[in-house]
């Protein structure tokens, strides 16, 4: 321990600035606009009471509103009324700081529905792949047929072309069958990974026959054997898969910005904060870092449970 | 089920025949969504995309002129592209070798300590997990001219000797702090920064994997043949051992750093950074393909951003397949 | 060369005290054996030697010089380890040359490239690839210089590993087990081969294993090991006819030696199942004690046979049979060996006599400590029938 301080010194600065951003997101989401224009209040802010002026200018009285309040303020004319009105309007808008940054996040937004949109579409993209992946990875690994070797080459080639890098054409493909702007898009391009069959086809291999030559002595068909044999003892490694999958296609950007377009029912989670930055001014940070909090906290959290999976997973890729 | 018990000899072959038939029927369509889907999404669309690169294609045109190698040669005469080109590579060329390095220093590091080693990693993984469009507005926040922490800390440091040693921060102190995202002088490398910041956790995380593969009776081996000093201990044993590593590893930081998207998109949205200074392939393909519809050049961006990622990925394993491999 | 001395050795692991006061003197051009079951601290014990472990307390001498504080690059020791530990991206070449490349050659001249232009390079790069090829040739592994350990077969990565520590002229060599990687046939081969070596090379072994048939065949001296201590240094002659203590008796030999619980009297008459034997020893207390008697020293009698039993299991092995007999009145097994022209009347089930060379009795106390000055004292036995 004393003889390593130099080296916890570079750790200990190297996380300062891992964690710098990190703290500014969550800091901020805590801050009122005072706060954060001014940069003091420390990690919380001081959570005083603060007013939401947009909120204030919605309750702004109308004549009908004085008139219907008229009886609660006997003997005061309209313009005290009105003042009154303002000043309870006033005391029913203030809040915390963190508050009204959080309700914000989710009422300025429908970040519930982008929410929503991310766990719909990275589950049909996980789902699907495995539907995919795994019965061929199945036939790779352990059928004899003619041509396995030239889809096998495939597999191996599809490996080099990042589907990112081929946004372009598919987007064209998407948008002559007019499936730009819908959940279609969002998923087929990923429903077959290629790394997932290599992967699967890997560690199938290392599956012994027998276990498959008894599940066809029991009179197993191909295709039960791939769902009830293969599939149960595929079960770690296919979590490594799903936590890289998911991962990977939550955090997506690229490719949702360029199928959907304009259609907010269908925004991601980065989206929905891409369009949140675009159209907040600046008294807009506090609710825009607390939707960027919402947004990366699951994948953070469900990281810190499952730490030794999640490296596993997103790591995959270096498994050979 | 012997010959002996008297089964005909032609039963059997039958039997195997018609065995070998249904396993290969159930092959073919076990693999048969995949090899469609293989064919249909990777496969065509680098077809469509090769050709459409020689065209004038847009969306929504009825018909569209062939026109040659137009869009390649626009692509390496136009200073636009030059611009692209230079901000591409600029990129690559920065966020690897530095992510990559750091990378293995921290598995280094980290891997020598008895404690702690969970903490440092947890958090140095923590950026790969984020999503990576809201850690760009939030470094935006960070890098604001006047209200961001960056220059709110440098500021701290006006008055003090560094002022005197270093004539950025005189500079800073007397006028203001860099404009880092407008200034296209500090532009590329605030990008090329966040892309280590975000990546080198990864690549720590795969040394750190091929460390626990070296054998630890190796260093005691090299002790013994007089390696007295941590960096012989390095040369000889853990360099060669992490060997196929750091071959995956350099080839993964390259193909994520041509990638590049998300931070540019959201501190730019239009037109590249300051001067362009920012362009890079993935930008380009978006806004000339997509925003503008301008489908051939796009397509002309694919090819080319096509050829540079596989002929990286087929060097590694040309790499891994020969040299690293004992 | 030079002679080793351990001096009172103690060596924890936090809690766990793993050598506990070991002494050795091992002299120059000895093969040591250091033997015991897993667990014994025999391979701290090396590690403590070669440097590459800090002891306590205690200290280790080499050629009369402490070395305390010195690291194990300094100590001018060669290590075989147990899985060989051959640099992989290394030719089996190279592999031999580091000791060398590492002592003879600065940092500077061993760079790849800029290596090549320092001053006094080539000069010793052609003496050493002359060792090299030296050491390649005494383990006839000389065409093997261009191949990488990945290519190699486990006996010649092992040969690789023994010319690495021989290539240069070491204080004194240590071996980690360095058989066990081994098949069983290839074992029996390099033991012979690396009893040969040194012979040849005269120079102090000091060899660990697990294994008392490798400790047996190639040492000088066998130190037995057992819970962190040296129970019994000495030739394998005395430690396997003449063991001080119970569990060095034990370990030593194959099949193990049968132990039969006696009484002693305050007489040193010695009594089994509450017969007297033929036996007394010098000790004149009444105590409870153990018999030790090896296969061999068992043989078949008809008359007169101080233990009876019933065959349970006969093992031939070809040149000798090893019975194993269900003793009356005990209710455990003892084994004998005999040779296998026996057979025939040794049937499954089949009641047999046994007496024993008294002068290979071996006789210990309750706590496992040999008592010796054991006399026969048949004559007076027929006496007293």
């Amino acid at each position: 321990m004393t003889r390593d301080w130099w080296k916890h010194l570079l750790l200990i600065l190297g996380v300062i600035v891992v964690i710098a951003p990190f703290y500014m997101m969550v800091s901020y989401s805590f801050k009122s606009p005072g706060e954060i224009d001014r940069g003091e209040g420390g990690f919380f802010g001081r959570q005083e009471l603060m007013v939401d002026e947009r909120c204030v200018v919605r309750r702004d009285p109308s004549r009908a509103d004085i008139t219907a309040a008229a009886p609660r303020f006997p003997g005061q004319n309209d313009r005290d009324i009105r003042d009154a009105l303002v000043a309870e309007a006033e005391t029913d808008c203030s809040m915390r700081p963190v508050v009204f940054n959080y309700t914000m996040a989710f009422t300025e937004a429908p970040l519930l529905r982008y929410l929503m949109n991310g766990i719909i579409v990275t589950a049909s993209i996980f789902l699907i792949q495995v539907v995919v992946a795994l019965p061929a990875a199945y036939a790779l690994a352990k059928l004899k047929f003619w041509g396995r070797d030239a889809v096998f080459a495939l597999v191996l080639f599809c490996l080099l072309i990042p589907v990112h890098a081929i946004a372009l054409p598919l987007y064209i493909l998407l948008a002559k069958l007019g499936l730009t702007n819908t959940y279609a898009a969002l998923v087929v391009p990923w429903t077959i990974s290629v790394f997932g069959i290599f992967l699967m086809r890997q560690f199938f291999m290392t599956v012994p026959d027998d276990l498959i030559d008894a599940a066809r002595m029991d009179g197993m068909s191909e295709f039960a054997i791939v769902w009830r044999v293969m599939l149960p003892t595929a079960i770690p490694a296919l979590l490594a898969f799903a936590i890289f999958s998911i991962v990977a296609h939550w955090n997506d950007y690229f490719w949702p910005r360029i199928v959907v377009t304009g259609n907010r029912d269908l925004f991601t989670p980065p989206l929905g904060l891409r369009e949140f930055k675009g159209g907040g001014d600046g008294s807009f940070f506090g609710p825009m870092m607390a939707t960027a909090t919402v947004i990366v906290t699951p994948l953070i959290v469900a990281f810190m449970l499952a730490q030794r999976r999640f490296i596993e997973g997103i790591t995959l890729s270096g498994m050979k | 089920m012997s010959l002996a018990d008297g089964v005909p000899h032609e039963a059997v072959v039958e039997k195997t025949v018609s065995h070998n038939v249904k396993e290969r029927r159930a092959a073919w369509i076990l693999t048969g969504p995949a090899l469609i889907l293989m064919v249909v999404i990777l496969l065509a669309p680098i077809l469509v995309a090769s050709l459409l690169s020689f065209t004038n294609y847009s969306l929504g045109n009825s018909g569209f002129d062939w026109v040659g190698f137009r869009n390649y040669e626009k692509l390496f005469t136009r200073s636009t592209y030059a611009k692209m080109f230079v901000a591409t590579l600029t990129y690559v060329v920065t966020v690897v070798p530095i992510s990559v390095g750091l990378g293995l220093g921290a598995a280094l590091l980290i891997n020598s300590l008895g404690r702690f080693r969970e903490v440092y990693k947890t958090i140095y993984f923590l950026p790969v997990m984020a999503t990576l469009l809201a850690m760009a507005i939030a470094w935006e926040f960070m890098l604001h001219p006047s209200i961001g922490m960056i220059n709110r800390t440098l500021e701290m440091g006006c008055g003090t000797f560094l002022e005197r040693i270093w004539s950025f921060m005189a500079n800073g102190c007397a006028g203001h702090f860099p404009v880092w995202l407008g200034d296209k002088r500090y532009a590329i490398w605030v990008i090329s920064f966040i892309g280590i910041w975000q990546g080198f956790g990864f690549n720590m995380v795969l040394y750190l994997a091929g460390l626990t593969g070296v054998h630890r009776e190796l260093y005691h081996a090299a002790e013994m043949d007089g390696a007295r000093s941590a960096w012989e201990r390095f040369r000889l044993v853990t360099w060669p051992a992490l060997g196929p590593t750091t071959v995956f590893v350099v080839t993964i930081s390259c193909i994520r750093a041509f990638q590049v998207f998300d931070t540019i998109e959201a501190f730019w949205p239009q037109g590249g950074g300051p001067n362009k200074s920012t362009y890079v392939m993935m930008f380009a393909i978006f806004e000339k393909g997509v925003q503008q519809n301008l489908i051939g050049i796009g397509s002309a961006i694919t090819m080319v951003f096509l050829a540079f990622v596989m002929f990286l990925t087929l060097i590694q394993r040309w790499l891994v397949e020969r040299k690293v491999h004992y | 060369m030079a002679g080793l001395s351990i001096k009172n050795i103690n060596k924890r692991f936090g809690e766990t005290e793993v050598l506990k006061g070991v002494s050795l003197d091992i002299a120059d051009g000895e093969f040591v054996s250091l033997v015991g079951p897993s667990g014994c601290g025999k391979s701290t014990l090396l590690r403590i030697i070669a440097g590459l472990e800090e002891q306590t307390s205690g200290d280790v001498q080499i050629g009369g010089a402490s070395v305390a504080g010195q690291r194990a690059a300094d100590r001018n020791l060669s290590m075989v380890f147990q899985s060989y530990a051959l640099y992989p991206h290394l030719s089996v070449g190279e592999n031999i040359a580091v000791p060398l490349r590492m002592r003879r050659m600065n940092t500077l001249q061993r760079l790849p490239l800029l290596g090549g232009v320092m001053p006094g390079k080539t000069r010793r790069a052609e003496e050493i690839a002359k060792e090299v090829t030296h050491a390649a040739e005494i383990l006839e592994i000389a065409h093997l210089l261009d191949r990488k350990p990945g290519q190699l077969s486990g006996g010649q990565r092992q040969r690789v590993a023994l010319g690495r520590a021989l290539v240069r002229d070491p204080a004194a060599f240590l071996l980690d087990e360095p058989l066990s990687n081994l098949d069983a046939k290839l074992r029996v081969q390099t033991r012979a081969e690396i009893a040969q070596l040194h012979r040849q090379l005269k120079a102090t072994f000091v060899y660990v294993t697990h294994d008392q048939v490798e400790a047996m065949t190639m040492s000088d001296r066998i130190a037995v090991m057992m819970g962190g201590r040296i129970l019994q240094c000495a030739a394998p002659e005395t430690v396997y006819d003449d063991p001080d203590r119970i569990e060095v008796a034990e370990f030593i030999g194959s099949p193990k030696i049968n132990l039969l619980p006696v009484e002693l009297s305050e007489t040193g008459q010695v009594h089994l199942l509450g017969e007297p034997l033929s036996l007394t020893t010098g000790r004149r207390t009444k105590a409870v004690g153990s018999l030790g008697l090896r296969p061999e020293a068992l043989f078949l009698t008809d008359s007169n046979a101080p233990l009876r039993g019933q065959i349970v299991h006969t093992e031939n092995l070809g040149s000798e049979l090893f019975v194993q007999v269900e003793v009356n009145g005990l209710g455990s097994r003892i084994t004998f060996r005999t040779t296998p022209d026996k057979r025939a009347s040794l049937a499954q089930g089949a009641t047999v006599g046994l007496d024993f060379d008294a002068d290979k009795a071996l006789i210990f106390d309750a706590i496992g400590a040999r008592v010796r000055d054991t006399h026969s004292t048949t004559t007076s036995k027929t006496e007293v029938a």
